[in-house]
């Protein structure tokens, strides 16, 4: 029994229980009881996978169908991965220990660009063919993606069946029932595939031809066998009526977001032009504060958790939000709960919200003014000014923090050393406002500035934009450390070839499927994690397969440029985007939603405006 | 304000997880019975609930105590039928008393353990019929040899196929500790064949006066 095979060898590595299952709240069903068996797949390790809240939600949602069985599979360490190949242990899920490769679906969820190889690497420990043409007519299992990274998912059209796009908790069942029927028919793979790409979200990339133009870029994708010409991601419209779980897989190792979270709303109203997810979970939709006050005391009763997490994109955006957190703190307190929200925006976060938290927990806090001067902020329509930073530290230090941690991107468009600096100078003024605070607390000052590699991506005003090269990086990062003057200020920066990589990646065509099975093949199998990731190894895949990082990565592309993901509808249009890049470049900002609708046309699926109040007159224009 | 010393089982895959992560995971459970759990005052309140002897990473246990402060007096079997359906699938509580002895009384602790491998028998005589059985300890200096043969104490030894069932008493609790992986790594070292602990189940732990501890 693969069971006894693993018990065997589990003492050998590190963190066993990450491969043991056995959690409170895993869901366990009887394997004859049940018609269709899913095995939900993280491309990284469990630590990481179970603090994935999306999977939290489909596990659940699909458990809730009596006949349906969902269980979870993470990608096994180092450590295991050797003891899996050196014994024969083919990939397994871990509720029932069962092999992946007798599941009806296969399903992975793409969060990052870099998990790709892991993906091919999963498939072959699991014992499945990797490539898609390799499967055969027999129709299980259907390997298939859901996730934001599926708003491109180009570059992986080689390994999978079909891709979710948007959001699962409806699209998932109607494809599931599909599947139920088709294969108590007889159906096979391909016939399968043609009616499941006649689902709305659903996209199957084997019925689309891609041509390409003599320069390389893409000149037409065209689909076949009835498959529609665009797929149009699916949204959830009614969030108090949306699926979410009252109870989670209670891990027993320590993860990554070691906590339950209720997710506030979805979208955001904020449109910061280099923030992918600011586009694609438009349009903006907020749970009622009761549904939210409700499902958070549900998942701490039925968890044991002591920690609960506001989730969303801005949480302070909620239009109720201090409703919500008096519903919830009338909750914690008395319980030993903490309450914690991560997404809190500089410019809206009053003092009484501030007090709210404090009487919880008191610790760091973490900013993102993304770049270091005014006219930067501008250009990203980071609608964050300094003196907002400067009053919302205040508020800060006067009610008892000391660690202030602010982020900034490097090789923003129209970027120039100046901005840099200003990344140096704004830290300094954080560092000259606590010394000037009468009543500053007594602890030890420190502003740390985190810098990250700016990654242009697909469905964002940005998408038009070369990434900057990494020597340039290099040279600014260089610049902003002589700019720093106050050991107060600490600076992490650190420059790696994965920048780039994420780049390709994030706006790849499906000539790099090529180039992650070379990398895979060469030993590329945990690319997100640094000790792994090795630069020699990607750049000899790409000139074995002919094709230049460059061309995808650093190139400017023009507004006519067919793109790889032309064929997949986000909701937000390409002329909103091109309207947005242009306006970046003039460095006019573009006002949150709910003040002035932008137009981007994600309110078609509401029907109607995003925030139907007066004075938006533009409201829902495309 | 009141103690009670909880007895459970750890059997199955909880044997995979560590002794900081079972002190994790009854928070949890407590939290999730609804058991009126006693916090400590000050800034960060924290549960009062304590394991007197830890268990090894891997091994199994029919006699596992924790001690858990409760704010008022709950019935045992209250206690039991509110924690047992919030704890995973292989920890069980079955017994609730008053404690009784103080952790400090530990003294030692009884082990069934399967071994497997070739000729095991008159490899474990010959290993147990040492003048001295000696083997490296970590210590804060450096690693040091100790003699574990006057530590170990050997109740039955049964054969069954390539497996061989021990069962043994060592010593356990603050004045000297010894894992029964040290036993089964100086035995394997020994017998110079490899040896497959297949399972590790503790069966009771004593006082050092020899009573049973509880």
């Amino acid at each position: 029994m693969l069971k006894d095979k693993i018990e065997a060898h589990l003492l050998e590595v590190q963190r066993p229980s990450r491969y043991s299952g056995g959690e409170v709240g895993q869901v366990m069903k009887d394997p004859a009881k049940v018609d269709v068996r899913f095995a939900f797949c993280f491309p990284d390790i469990y630590d990481v996978g179970m603090s994935h809240l999306g999977m939290k939600i489909l596990y659940s949602l699909i458990n809730s169908r009596e006949n349906y069985w969902c269980e979870r599979v993470f990608a096994p360490w180092s450590d295991m991965e050797e003891v899996m190949r050196r014994e024969g242990i083919p990939l397994y899920a871990l509720e029932s220990l069962d092999p992946v490769k007798d599941f009806d679906f296969i399903g992975f969820t793409l969060q990052y660009e870099m998990s790709y190889t892991c993906i091919l690497n999963m498939l072959d420990l699991a014992g499945v063919p990797i490539l898609q043409r390799e499967r055969g007519e027999e129709i299980a299992p259907i390997v298939c993606a859901g996730g934001p990274c599926c708003c491109n998912p180009e570059p992986l059209c080689d390994f999978f069946d079909l891709f979710i796009l948007g959001e699962g908790e409806k699209v998932n069942l109607e494809l599931m029932d599909l599947y139920r029927k088709m294969r108590d028919e007889g159906a096979k793979r391909s016939e399968f595939l043609h009616e499941a790409a006649k689902i709305p979200g659903i996209y199957v990339p084997s019925l689309y031809d891609v041509a390409y133009n003599g320069d390389g870029t893409v000149q037409s994708v065209t689909p076949h066998d009835g498959a529609p010409a665009t797929v149009q991601k699916r949204v959830m419209t009614k969030m108090d009526e949306s699926f979410y779980p009252d109870n989670v897989v209670v891990p027993f190792i320590e993860i990554v977001h070691d906590r339950v979270s209720v997710e506030v709303l979805r979208g955001c109203i904020r449109g910061c032009r280099f923030c992918q997810a600011g586009f694609l979970y438009r349009p903006f939709r907020e749970k009622s504060a009761d549904t939210i006050v409700k499902q958070g005391i549900a998942l701490c009763e039925h968890s044991g958790y002591d920690e609960l997490s506001l989730s969303s994109l801005s949480t302070s955006d909620h239009s109720q939000i201090e409703g919500v957190l008096d519903g919830l703190l009338d909750y914690t307190a008395d319980r030993h709960i903490n309450l914690s929200l991560p997404s809190l925006r500089i410019d809206n976060f009053s003092e009484s919200v501030l007090e709210k938290i404090t009487t919880v927990r008191k610790s760091g806090l973490t900013f993102a003014p993304e770049a270091g001067t005014q006219r930067l902020r501008d250009v990203i329509n980071k609608n964050v000014t300094e003196e907002e930073v400067m009053q919302t530290c205040s508020i800060a230090f006067r009610g008892g923090y000391t660690q202030v941690k602010l982020y900034f991107m490097m090789g923003l468009p129209t970027e120039t050393d100046e901005d840099i600096i200003g990344i140096a100078d704004l830290a300094q003024k954080v560092v000259n406002l606590f010394y000037d605070t009468p009543d500053r607390p007594k602890g030890k000052l420190q502003v740390s500035i985190s810098t990250a590699t700016f990654v242009p991506k697909p469905f964002t005003p940005f998408e038009f934009e070369p990434q900057t090269e990494k020597d340039e990086i290099i040279r600014k990062q260089r610049v902003l450390r002589d700019a720093i003057k106050s050991k107060k200020i600490k600076a992490s920066m650190h420059v790696s070839d994965i920048s780039q990589m994420e780049a390709v990646l994030a706006r790849g065509d499906r000539r790099i499927g090529a180039v992650l099975y070379d990398v895979w093949r060469d030993g590329g199998h945990l690319d997100a994690w640094d000790e792994f990731f090795k630069a020699e190894r990607w750049y000899a895949a790409f000139e074995k397969n002919g094709l230049d990082p460059a061309f995808y990565a650093n190139r400017t592309r023009s507004y006519d440029e067919v793109m790889p993901w032309d064929h997949l509808d986000y909701m937000v249009s390409k002329r909103f985007l091109i309207r947005e890049n242009e306006k970046a470049h003039q460095g006019i900002t573009t006002p949150p939603c709910r003040t002035a609708c932008g137009g981007c046309g994600a309110n078609q699926c509401l029907g109607g405006p995003c925030f139907p109040q007066k004075g938006n007159d533009r409201n829902g224009l495309v | 304000m009141k103690d009670y010393r909880i007895v459970f089982e750890k059997r199955g895959r909880v044997k995979y997880i560590s002794h900081l992560d079972l002190n994790r995971c009854m928070l949890r459970a407590v939290r999730r019975s609804g058991l009126p759990a006693w916090y400590t005052e000050g800034f960060h309140p924290h549960m009062y609930l304590m394991f007197p002897l830890a268990l090894s990473l891997g091994a199994e246990s029919t006699c596992e105590v924790m001690d858990l402060r409760l704010t008022e007096e709950v019935p045992p079997e209250e206690i039991l039928n509110r924690l047992n359906p919030a704890l995973p699938e292989g920890l069980r509580a079955y017994e609730v008393r008053e404690p009784k002895h103080v952790t400090q009384d530990i003294g030692s602790a009884a082990y069934e353990i399967t071994l497997v491998g070739e000729e095991l028998t008159p490899r474990w005589e010959a290993f147990l019929a040492q003048e001295q059985i000696l083997t490296e300890k970590k210590t804060k200096k450096g690693m040091k040899e100790i003699d574990i043969k006057p530590l170990i104490s050997v109740e039955s030894a049964a054969a069954e196929g390539d497996a061989l069932h021990l069962t043994m008493r060592l010593p356990a609790g603050n004045e000297g500790n010894l894992n029964v992986s040290v036993v089964t790594d100086a035995f394997a070292a020994f017998a110079q064949t490899e040896v497959l602990v297949k399972t590790v189940l503790r069966t009771k732990i004593f006082c050092a006066d020899g009573g049973l501890f509880f």
